[in-house]
């Protein structure tokens, strides 16, 4: 599903976020990326949306080297590809039911069709009864919940979530894990970068640790830190 | 982009037309534009009155004394065939005479007394184009038959120059209102593009296409640049016909350009003109903040 192979990232001011990352993740795997501020996580997962391309080496995801991508490719892969961030970059003037319908009207989704999907992914997520209200109204976990219904809403084939846990309180973030864990049982693949030294030993998924911007730790049924 | 989707984006640039200040860039272009148009007028009017004055140029061509009438027939076809040469006229020496007689007006009475006709036979040559006289000139001169030719090449000159001037200053405001209107426009979609930054960096996560999240902006710096540039036409139109009403009042031999087709086309332009400026002032604005 995604391939790096010796894949580098050099930022302007020759700052090296990556250097030299090997990593292969398979269709419906869980994947907790780990690693200190600064070592790189962020840039691994913008690789896999393409929000960033590598200065060297290669991405493939689903097959296809994202630094090839025309530019008008760009959007049908990140079609594919839903994304969660640890601030929901939710909008503010719009209801839950309009912020997730907006990533259907976006891609010329047909009136039936987003009729039929937002209610579904609502459903999922646990918040139909709350689809007209305003982001504002809710709390930071149901503000979550609707951007992972904003971003499984388009049935992607990966989930990618940089810290989506980070604004939450320990039994929130435990919820919306329990969330994703759900979304990956059906099947989508699931990237996460997080900070949280709990849900990754409870949960016991695959591990991988950067540090420096260099995978030094991939294990499968991981923990946060090394286990002597 | 489907039918449905254009109307959703449009309805978006239209409401953000309503929220960012873009009355002053409207306002702006329209004072651009109004500028360019009066200088574009000008132009016009004088190219017009230039077309006129470049139809009354003439060349004429003196035979020498005394061509068998089958030569002067071939002279005169020979000049026909000048690249340049609208049309040409054998004018014999009686009606040479006459002609003088008529310019002299009072003064032609010493005509009648003189013992021949000394004036020559000529051929008189219209140009297509005045700038076009002096290698018409030259190329008749070289002709056998032809004693000599003459026309007024300085004002002939002058005219052509003048009007290069003209069209060359109309061409550079020209210039210069495309990069400052557009500019202004620029600015004013920057603000909007400012105010849905979140919303757009959603939409280029979720997949959207380029031409999806550019649509709206551009529809709005196009709007903007159409509503400036008609402002505009309709104010420099309204004041045409006032000048145009006081130069038949004041000097009715002047010639000015009336006819609504020419001056529709005017419009037409005006407003294509202002439609490039909200293109392009949009797409500098898109094409630098968005990076889509």
């Amino acid at each position: 599903m995604v391939n790096m192979y010796g894949v580098y990232k050099v930022y302007p001011g020759n700052v090296e976020a990556l250097r030299g990352v090997n990593l292969n993740i398979d269709k419906g795997d869980f994947v907790f990326i780990v690693g200190p501020s600064g070592s790189g996580k962020s840039t691994l997962l913008s690789m896999i949306y393409r929000g960033a391309v590598p200065t060297r080496g290669h991405v493939l995801v689903s097959g296809r080297n994202i630094a090839r991508l025309r530019w008008h490719e760009v959007p049908m892969l990140r079609r594919r590809i839903g994304v969660i961030f640890q601030d929901y970059k939710l909008l503010p003037d719009r209801s839950v039911y309009d912020n997730v319908s907006f990533a259907l009207e976006v891609i010329e989704a047909s009136p039936k069709e987003i009729e039929k999907k937002v209610p579904q992914a609502l459903s999922m997520v646990g918040l139909a009864h709350k689809a007209s209200a305003m982001p504002e109204e809710l709390a930071g976990g149901e503000q979550q919940r609707v951007a992972i219904a904003r971003a499984i809403v388009n049935d992607p084939l990966i989930l990618v979530a940089d810290e989506p846990t980070g604004n939450l309180d320990p039994d929130t973030a435990l919820d919306i894990m329990d969330l994703l864990c759900d979304i990956n049982l059906r099947g989508t693949t699931v990237v996460m970068a997080t900070h949280n030294q709990v849900i990754v030993d409870t949960m016991r998924k695959r591990v991988v640790q950067l540090e420096r911007g260099m995978v030094v730790r991939d294990e499968r049924w991981g923990a946060y830190c090394y286990e002597a | 982009m489907k039918l449905r989707t254009m109307r959703l984006l449009s309805g978006q640039a239209v409401r953000s037309l309503k929220k960012t200040p873009s009355v002053t860039s409207i306002i702006v272009v329209m004072a651009c534009m109004i500028v360019l148009s009066s200088f574009m007028l000008v132009a016009v009017n004088l190219t017009h009155i230039g077309s006129q004055f470049q139809a009354d140029v003439q060349i004429r061509a003196f035979l020498v004394p005394d061509l068998p009438s089958d030569a002067v027939d071939r002279v005169g076809g020979a000049i026909q065939g000048i690249p340049g040469v609208a049309s040409v006229r054998f004018v014999g020496k009686d009606e040479a005479l006459q002609r003088l007689g008529k310019q002299l007006g009072q003064d032609s009475f010493f005509l009648a007394d003189l013992p021949r006709n000394p004036l020559p036979e000529s051929f008189d040559i219209s140009l297509t184009r005045a700038d076009v006289a002096d290698e018409v000139a030259a190329a008749t001169l070289e002709l056998d038959g032809i004693r000599d030719v003459r026309y007024a090449p300085k004002l002939v000159d002058r005219l052509v120059g003048v009007l290069r001037i003209l069209w060359g200053v109309t061409g550079a405001i020209a210039a210069l209102v495309l990069v400052g209107a557009s500019l202004i426009v620029s600015n004013t979609i920057k603000l909007t593009v400012f105010a849905r930054r979140k919303e757009i960096e959603i939409m280029k996560l979720v997949g959207a296409t380029d031409s999806f999240i550019l649509f709206p902006f551009v529809l709005e710096g196009i709007i903007i640049g159409l509503l400036g540039a008609g402002g505009a036409a309709a104010i420099v139109y309204a004041g045409y016909q006032g000048v145009v009403k006081w130069i038949s009042s004041v000097a009715p031999f002047m010639s000015v350009v009336t006819d609504s087709s020419r001056l529709g086309l005017a419009v037409i332009v005006m407003l294509c003109f202002g439609a490039v400026v909200g293109l392009i002032g949009s797409n500098i604005s898109t094409k630098r903040y968005l990076k889509v």
